[in-house]
């Protein structure tokens, strides 16, 4: 792969400081941002703790207070207090600096419109197009904006938290939180003092250097420091955060790490009931769980193409109270009561209410539900022959259920197989689940097509 | 005329902020800088311009993304800060500041690790490096941190001035002061030094930053007639006003005549050469009067092409006790610092004042006395060499120094023409001792231009 990391997209902008993503990319982009805003509305900014992220904010200052809007920096904060922040503030819009699950050499920069929801596909497309085009609409010098520093976005946004949950009964509760240095911390200790929220932290140092792991949430990183620790501390749970805490991952109380992808159908079960016939939006790779799981509630899964851009553009075309739940088999959810926000914290409090209401320890809970096997890995892609594969795989597979929406996904009763080209690597993915046990026959034929073929 | 709304040169880089001066060239030029200078520290300051915070921030922007630590000082006079970065061992400093112009333009002043401006070498290194866009590109671990410290510098610059004069002497005249410090960089600063270091009593307007510049930014006679207006209806002593960056002063007297430049020089060259050795140095342009005083006291002038940063190369070199720009308002004293500042100007009349028991008017009336006149032309560049030899055959008498355009010094008077360095025009100077003389020799310069 190549050395240098720069990566420009609807997600926005994404690289490695200092070999890749410069200095000239920031101040383009923040100005490109504050161009496609309305103008003259104020902007929240926050970052993540990342060393780079004082270089960053600097350059996304400069772009916005020069295309005419005030910045009102809420400092170091996860993503989602940015996103509360930037409705609670009736801001035009907001930028999170920080690479969230990526490794602490690289940066970037993640932007949100008006009541702090993701750009859709079109205005990022929007957005990306102004930065191209580098037509900024600078302001005259009378109408440059202002910059303010507002240090009560965490406190804020705990008391939001304190409306929808139950703090009386979740205080019984113990969890061993890993921080993974960022700042879940921040909130995790505010939680702790104003609600008497119980939590041991790991990793709790705020460090913009190095991460005490990769902060990747996967059951691995479960595993690795924190699942060991939940058992000897008599914790409830022990939960992971990645650096910008939008998402979660999970361990029981028996110390065992919980694949990430089974927040998603826990969380299914736990809001589902409370609306029946309501949706869940997921994607194409996630388990076949919550089909069965939403079954079980009358509910309905939608499936749309891979990535956080498909999820956000399939919430626009359902009114919020249609919706249970949204998100991705990566531990990344979002609740309507949280207005569609990626929030690990909110993931977390969601978890635990589940664990208080059923009064079942979480291996219960976890356990209780059938088992989907799922095997997943990644291929070296020639990029002319994917369609050549697709077909072949749709014509030998005729038999399931095909879906194209997003390379190939074709489902059986009991299984189902996703071929798809990856959106970050160079790398076509092959993932496939059967209900009871692995696919390991169905997986293997389609990995020696996929590697005779790409 | 072209508009030059954008300028990217020697003298760093200045223009009209929005369009043409963003915030993406100034984050580029500051991560030029940082590469030229190399990791450390940087200090930041600036004047109280609409666009001076978010040039601030992209200026940080830079300086980080190449590996420089940032120290911002805030809203600072430009003398401060370049003080300040001599005394902090700074790996140089940037003051964001477009000194004199209207308050749409701003610009990027560059300070070397003796708090001087770049010289013409560093400063062609640097435009070489951000024209080849050779910019260092830290790594997250080598990202350093923006620090702030507004106090250190104001303290330590007013503590060097205050030791260069008698501050109990002044205090214990209790002046009363005009003071009109155009909403800029040096409000607060100088309201606190007059008063609380030199115990005068203070009227002052124009001295809120958070407000725009009240009137032209440049402070000459035709520009401060409010000022004026102050010292009379107020009965002040002396009156005070400055450019929007603090380095530039000028003088009303007590009647509220706002005394010409090259005398504010000549009295701040007298007091420091009444209780100093050391020679004299000033531009081409200067008055003669710097002559005069310098051969009373036995004192050598030396003469450099425009530009502070002439005058302070020169001023090191010959280990000159004061210096200047005259026409400009320029005072150079580097004991204070090798830099055209203010406040040492301010203490200085003051102390003169305090000194001889002098009003301001006796002082100025005192001085030898010149008629000056200067004007610019516009002109086609590819004419200029004619024009010059054109000029020189006029006065065959004259000696001529062609160190920056044309002086030509004849025995009661001198004509200076130079090219400006910042606008499309030539710059025209003339001296005489009587005003005969100066409109006979300006007349036949004028005339000469007209014809060609």
């Amino acid at each position: 792969m190549a050395d240098k990391s720069l990566r420009i997209s609807h997600a926005g902008l994404r690289g490695v400081v200092g070999n890749g993503l410069t200095a000239a990319h920031v101040l383009d982009f923040a100005a490109a941002f504050g161009t496609l805003l309305e103008p003259g509305t104020p902007v929240a900014i926050g970052r993540d703790p990342r060393a780079s992220g004082a270089m960053l904010r600097e350059g996304v200052v400069a772009g916005l207070l020069a295309s005419g809007h005030d910045v009102i920096d809420l400092g170091m904060v996860s993503t989602p207090v940015i996103q509360h922040a930037i409705r609670r503030l009736d801001a035009g819009g907001g930028v999170s600096i920080g690479a969230s699950h990526n490794s602490a050499d690289w940066n970037a920069l993640k932007f949100f419109g008006p009541g702090g929801i993701y750009l859709s596909t079109a205005q990022a497309g929007e957005l990306l197009d102004i930065y191209h085009l580098r037509r900024f609409d600078f302001a005259d010098w009378r109408a440059i904006g202002a910059l303010r520093e507002q240090d009560d976005a965490i406190e804020r946004y705990v008391e939001e938290l304190a409306e929808h949950f139950d703090f009386d009964a979740l205080r019984r509760f113990l969890v061993v939180a890993d921080c993974c240095n960022g700042t879940s911390s921040l909130i995790l200790r505010r939680l702790e003092q104003r609600y008497g929220l119980r939590a041991i932290l790991l990793n709790e140092r705020i460090d913009g250097l190095r991460f005490a792991h990769e902060p990747a949430i996967n059951r691995e990183m479960v595993g690795l420091q924190l699942a060991p620790l939940v058992k000897p501390l008599n914790a409830d749970a022990g939960i992971l955060f990645d650096v910008d805490s939008d998402r979660v991952g999970i361990a029981t109380e028996e110390g065992d790490p919980i694949s990430e992808e089974m927040i998603q159908p826990m969380l299914a079960d736990h809001l589902l009931p409370r609306g029946p016939g309501k949706l869940v939006i997921t994607n194409l790779s996630s388990t076949a769980l919550l089909e069965e799981i939403a079954s079980r509630h009358g509910g309905k899964v939608i499936r749309v193409p891979v990535g956080r851009q498909a999820a956000i553009d399939a919430l626009t075309g359902y009114r919020p109270d249609q919706i249970a739940l949204a998100g991705e088999g990566t531990g990344a959810v979002m609740m309507p009561e949280f207005r569609f926000v990626y929030d690990g914290i909110a993931a977390m409090l969601a978890i635990l209410t589940m664990i208080a209401e059923r009064g079942q320890k979480l291996s219960r809970i976890v356990g209780g539900y059938p088992k989907y096997c799922m095997m997943k890995t990644q291929l070296p892609l020639v990029t002319s022959r994917i369609p050549e594969l697709l077909m072949e795989l749709q014509d030998k597979y005729s038999d399931g259920k095909v879906t194209v929406i997003d390379g190939l996904r074709v489902d059986w009763p009991d299984r189902w197989f996703h071929v798809r080209v990856s959106q970050t690597e160079p790398a076509i993915r092959v993932i496939a689940e059967r209900r009871g046990e692995e696919p390991r026959e169905l997986f293997e034929e389609l990995v020696e097509r996929v590697r005779r073929l790409a | 005329m072209r508009e030059h709304l954008l300028k990217i040169s020697v003298s760093g880089i200045r223009g009209v902020v929005g369009e043409f001066l963003t915030p993406g060239l100034a984050c580029a030029f500051a991560q030029a800088f940082g590469t030229y200078v190399g990791p450390g520290r940087v200090v930041v300051g600036r004047d109280t311009r609409s666009s001076g915070e978010m040039l601030e921030r992209a200026v940080a922007c830079g300086l980080l993304a190449a590996g420089c630590e940032v120290v911002e000082t805030g809203i600072l006079p430009t003398p401060t800060i370049q003080i300040y970065v001599e005394a902090t061992g700074a790996r140089g400093g940037l003051a964001i500041t477009a000194s004199h112009n209207p308050p749409e333009y701003n610009a990027l002043k560059l300070f070397n690790s003796r708090g001087l401006f770049f010289n013409n070498y560093e400063r062609s290194e640097l435009l070489d490096l951000y024209h080849q866009s050779e910019f260092r590109h830290a790594a997250n671990h080598e990202i350093g941190v923006v620090r702030r410290d507004t106090t250190t510098a104001r303290k330590l610059h007013i503590g060097r001035v205050l030791d260069c004069v008698d501050p109990r002497r002044i205090r214990e005249r209790r002046f009363r002061v005009a003071v009109d410090a155009v909403n800029g960089a040096a409000s607060e600063m100088t309201c606190d030094f007059l008063t609380e270091e030199l115990g005068c009593e203070l009227h002052a307007i124009s001295v809120d930053p958070t407000k725009p510049f009240p009137r032209i930014a440049e402070p000459r006679p035709d520009t401060l007639g409010d000022l004026s207006t102050l010292v009379r209806e107020r009965g002040c002593d002396v009156g005070f006003a400055q450019d929007p960056d603090g380095d530039r002063l000028a003088v009303a007297d007590e009647t509220g005549r706002v005394l010409d430049n090259d005398d504010v020089l000549a009295l701040a060259v007298e007091t420091a050469l009444d209780r100093m050795g050391g020679d004299v140095v000033v531009n081409l342009t200067t008055s003669s009067i710097i002559d005069e005083i310098a051969g009373r006291y036995g004192r050598r002038v030396h003469r450099t092409p425009v530009g502070e940063a002439n005058v302070v190369e020169l001023m090191l070199a010959v280990n000159a006790v004061i210096g200047g720009e005259g026409s400009n308002g320029g005072i150079i004293f580097p004991r204070v610092h090798a830099c055209r500042d203010s406040f040492t100007g301010m203490a200085f009349i003051l102390d003169r004042m305090a000194a001889t028991g002098d009003t301001a008017s006796q002082l100025a009336g005192r001085l030898p006395r010149y008629y000056r006149r200067l004007g610019k032309v516009t002109f086609e560049h590819g004419k200029l060499g004619a024009l010059m030899q054109a000029l020189e055959e006029t006065f065959p008498g004259a000696a001529a120094d062609r160190a920056d355009g044309l002086k030509l010094i004849l025995p009661d008077a001198w004509i200076h023409v130079r090219a400006s360095n910042t606008e499309p025009l030539l710059r025209l100077a003339a001296e005489a001792k009587s005003p005969e003389r100066l409109e006979d020799v300006y007349g036949t310069v004028t005339r000469l231009f007209e014809q060609s």
